[in-house]
């Protein structure tokens, strides 16, 4: 028992001490990187609040880490400073969350799917058009790193920090979510509705809350996204991206509090460490994938699990064996 | 959480830093669209490279060290773009070749620029060289060159009283129509149909439909490779008869090859294509082709000559000095007398246009026909 609590320990633990050292041994492109891993994971485990706690499928992540991205770029552009553009990217995205929860109320699965899906292609077109208020195609460009009470977070190493901060104030507050009530009300949301109203749980109010704080979060990933990339254009967030998500959450684990950060990672980073076979690395990558959710549709935490519990029989019948 | 670990020191190890290229050769990435919406132009641009690298490494390389040109994929995707160029600085390039998408050039110049190394890309869309940066470097015409050329045509050439336009609606085809409609408004020339379409969009029957119904007297076409295959394909189907005009792209020779008979009686400005009546293209176009075993496009010309414009400036100034190469290169002409591999004289200004001859075209029976060279621009 003890040593099934230490190892998980001790393993966050390396990873923290690691993560912290990053600075020391990784240069600015890695530095980037691992940026936009910690950056991806949190607009991740936003869905994975909406999809794996709630059960309510969305492919509309990758427009709300657009919308969050734009807002925050185009309101530090007109002088407005960062956390304010932070905040005002995510309660956008939470007012809009909301509202893409009503459809929610009505139809299910796949029918959901498919509201998500047009509402990504609106969110495209709107960046695209409307050129005006988000300058097109042509994109924005030379949006600043924020500077909080007089420190700037300009240099890659100094934004690196700050992403994976971010990362740990998200994953934190997502632990807590989980465990509360509303994180309670969301699970019994996915695995029986109808049980939950006769409970007296509000599921209506909580349908609209899982894709409303979803949402949000997405927003508040689209907030970092912008002063990381620096430069900002529609493509990025089309259909592809919202579908990239929803294989990370996938990938990772749906409904596991870890899953979409290995999820993340293995959608940011493999592709670049595959990057030594040329031409082929992202045919090496999509065969990864699937072979992965043949064998493990739980996804890698799921498959983590499955594997430590198996270790852990063993071990209790060795022991129960030799007395 | 073992799996989580295991992909954490995987992940670590991709990011270890690269050994540093021994002394004897010379760091000069290429960054290209090799998946992605971007893959027809940045695999031509690549090959291009390819083949000016092996002349130039049989030949004993620049000052005696030999070009390592690795060529890495953005899959048309800015914050992967933005990723790999940042992995070029840090290995210290001496010069970065690409991309080819302006999407990509855009993130992608701001660090070259602060890391002070120049940047040869393919990029066509006019803002790139509108910003100061004094480290961006064209291999081809920007919009704002190549779009008074073909507004002159429309006006002198095909006589045209009206146009429509049909541009595809990213970067470069909306860059390329605001020029375009600009200079039709200098020249009080009105667009009565003014179309855009999808990147990677399949069917343009309603598209067709509306510009036929729009009775220009030429239709200007002004979208990437295979989009305006699909759309010269349908226009042969719907039976337009007013002239399709093009720019470059829709001339080009893989657009003849996927549209097939229907590209026959397209006319246009070309900037660059291998079948222009000068000899230096020609040989290129052939050696290309026995190289790779199909016919380049532009980009090709634009991949190759970038390579050759990194060998002449490097002898000029006699040391791998990227400030120094970037300064010399601003304002300098190139003549294929002194350097035969730029293949035509090219001249660079102070913004890092990109100024030389180029061509009038129609394609007959399958195959682009130069009927008129066009003198430089004269920036």
């Amino acid at each position: 028992m003890e040593r099934a609590r230490l190892v998980p320990l001790a393993i966050a633990a390396a990873v923290v001490l690691a993560l912290a050292l990053g600075p020391q041994f990784l240069r600015p492109s890695s530095l980037y990187l691992v940026s936009l891993w910690a950056v991806t994971a949190i607009a991740a485990m936003g869905l994975n609040l909406t999809l794996g706690y709630a059960g309510q499928i969305s492919m509309a992540q990758g427009a709300f880490v657009g919308i969050g991205a734009y807002a925050t770029a185009i309101l530090m552009q007109q002088g407005v400073p960062f956390p304010a553009a932070f905040v005002a990217a995510g309660a956008i995205c939470f007012g809009v969350g909301w509202l893409l929860g009503y459809p929610a109320l009505r139809v299910q699965h796949h029918y959901l799917a498919f509201v998500t899906l047009a509402f990504t292609t609106l969110v495209y077109l709107l960046l695209r058009n409307e050129q005006w208020l988000t300058n097109g195609v042509y994109g924005i460009s030379g949006i600043q790193r924020p500077v909080l009470f007089g420190v700037s977070f300009a240099k890659s190493a100094d934004y690196y920090y700050f992403c994976l901060g971010m990362l740990a104030i998200f994953l934190g507050a997502m632990w807590w979510m989980i465990r509360s009530p509303w994180g309670r009300a969301f699970m019994v949301l996915r695995e029986n509705p109808v049980r939950a109203m006769s409970l007296g749980v509000d599921t209506r109010r909580y349908t609209l809350l899982a894709f409303a704080i979803g949402s949000s979060i997405g927003g508040f990933a689209g907030g970092l996204f912008a002063p990381l990339v620096q430069f900002l254009e529609p493509g990025s967030f089309s259909l592809g991206y919202s579908l990239s998500l929803l294989l990370m959450v996938i990938v990772g684990g749906s409904g596991y509090l870890l899953g979409p950060l290995v999820g993340a990672m293995v959608a940011v980073l493999l592709p670049e460490f595959l990057r030594f076979t040329q031409g082929y690395y992202l045919l090496l990558y999509a065969a990864a994938v699937m072979i992965l959710m043949t064998f493990c549709p739980q996804g890698l935490i799921g498959m983590a699990e499955r594997i430590a519990a198996a270790l852990r029989r063993r071990r209790t019948t060795a022991t129960t064996g030799t007395h | 959480m073992k799996y989580l670990m295991k992909s954490f020191f995987v992940a670590a190890m991709a990011m270890a830093p690269v050994a540093a290229g021994a002394q004897s050769t010379i760091y000069i990435p290429n960054l290209a669209e090799l998946s992605g919406a971007g893959a027809v132009s940045g695999t031509n641009w690549r090959d291009g490279i390819i083949l000016a690298v092996e002349e130039i490494n049989a030949k004993g390389g620049i000052l005696g060290r030999k070009l390592d040109v690795p060529h890495v994929d953005t899959q048309s995707e800015a914050s992967i773009a933005r990723a790999q160029i940042q992995r070029m600085i840090d290995n210290k390039a001496y010069v970065v070749l690409g991309p080819v998408f302006s999407g990509s050039v855009l993130p992608s110049m701001e660090l070259t620029k602060q890391a002070e190394i120049p940047q040869i890309m393919g990029g066509e869309a006019a803002a790139i060289t509108q910003r100061g940066n004094p480290y961006i470097f064209r291999t081809a015409f920007g919009q704002q060159v190549s779009m008074p050329k073909i507004a002159n045509y429309m006006r002198d050439g095909v006589k045209a009283k009206s146009v429509a336009v049909v541009w595809v609606n990213n970067d470069f085809g909306k860059g390329g129509r605001d020029a375009f409609t600009a200079e039709m408004r200098k020249r009080n020339i009105p667009v009565v149909a003014d179309v855009s379409t999808e990147s990677g969009q399949v069917d343009f029957a309603s598209d067709v439909v509306k510009v036929k119904n729009a009775n220009a007297d030429a239709i200007f076409v002004y979208t990437n490779e295979e989009e305006s295959a699909r759309f010269l394909r349908e226009a042969r189907k719907q039976g337009i008869r007013a002239p399709l005009i093009g720019e470059t792209t829709l001339l080009g020779q893989k657009v003849i090859e996927l549209a097939g008979e229907a590209a026959n009686g397209v006319k246009g400005h070309v900037g660059l294509t291998a079948d222009a009546p000068v000899p230096a293209l020609q040989e290129f176009g052939e050696k290309f082709k026995k190289r790779f075993g199909y016919a380049n496009d532009h980009n090709g010309i634009k991949g190759y000559t970038a390579v050759y414009v990194i060998k002449h400036v490097t002898e000029k100034i006699g040391k791998f000095d990227s400030k120094a190469f970037a300064a010399a290169l601003h304002g300098m002409t190139i003549k294929p007398s002194d350097e035969p591999g730029i293949l035509m004289e090219a001249t660079w200004d102070k913004n890092g246009d990109i100024d030389r001859q180029s061509f009038l075209g129609e394609v007959v029976a399958g195959k682009q026909k130069i009927v008129e060279i066009l003198p430089k621009a004269g920036l």
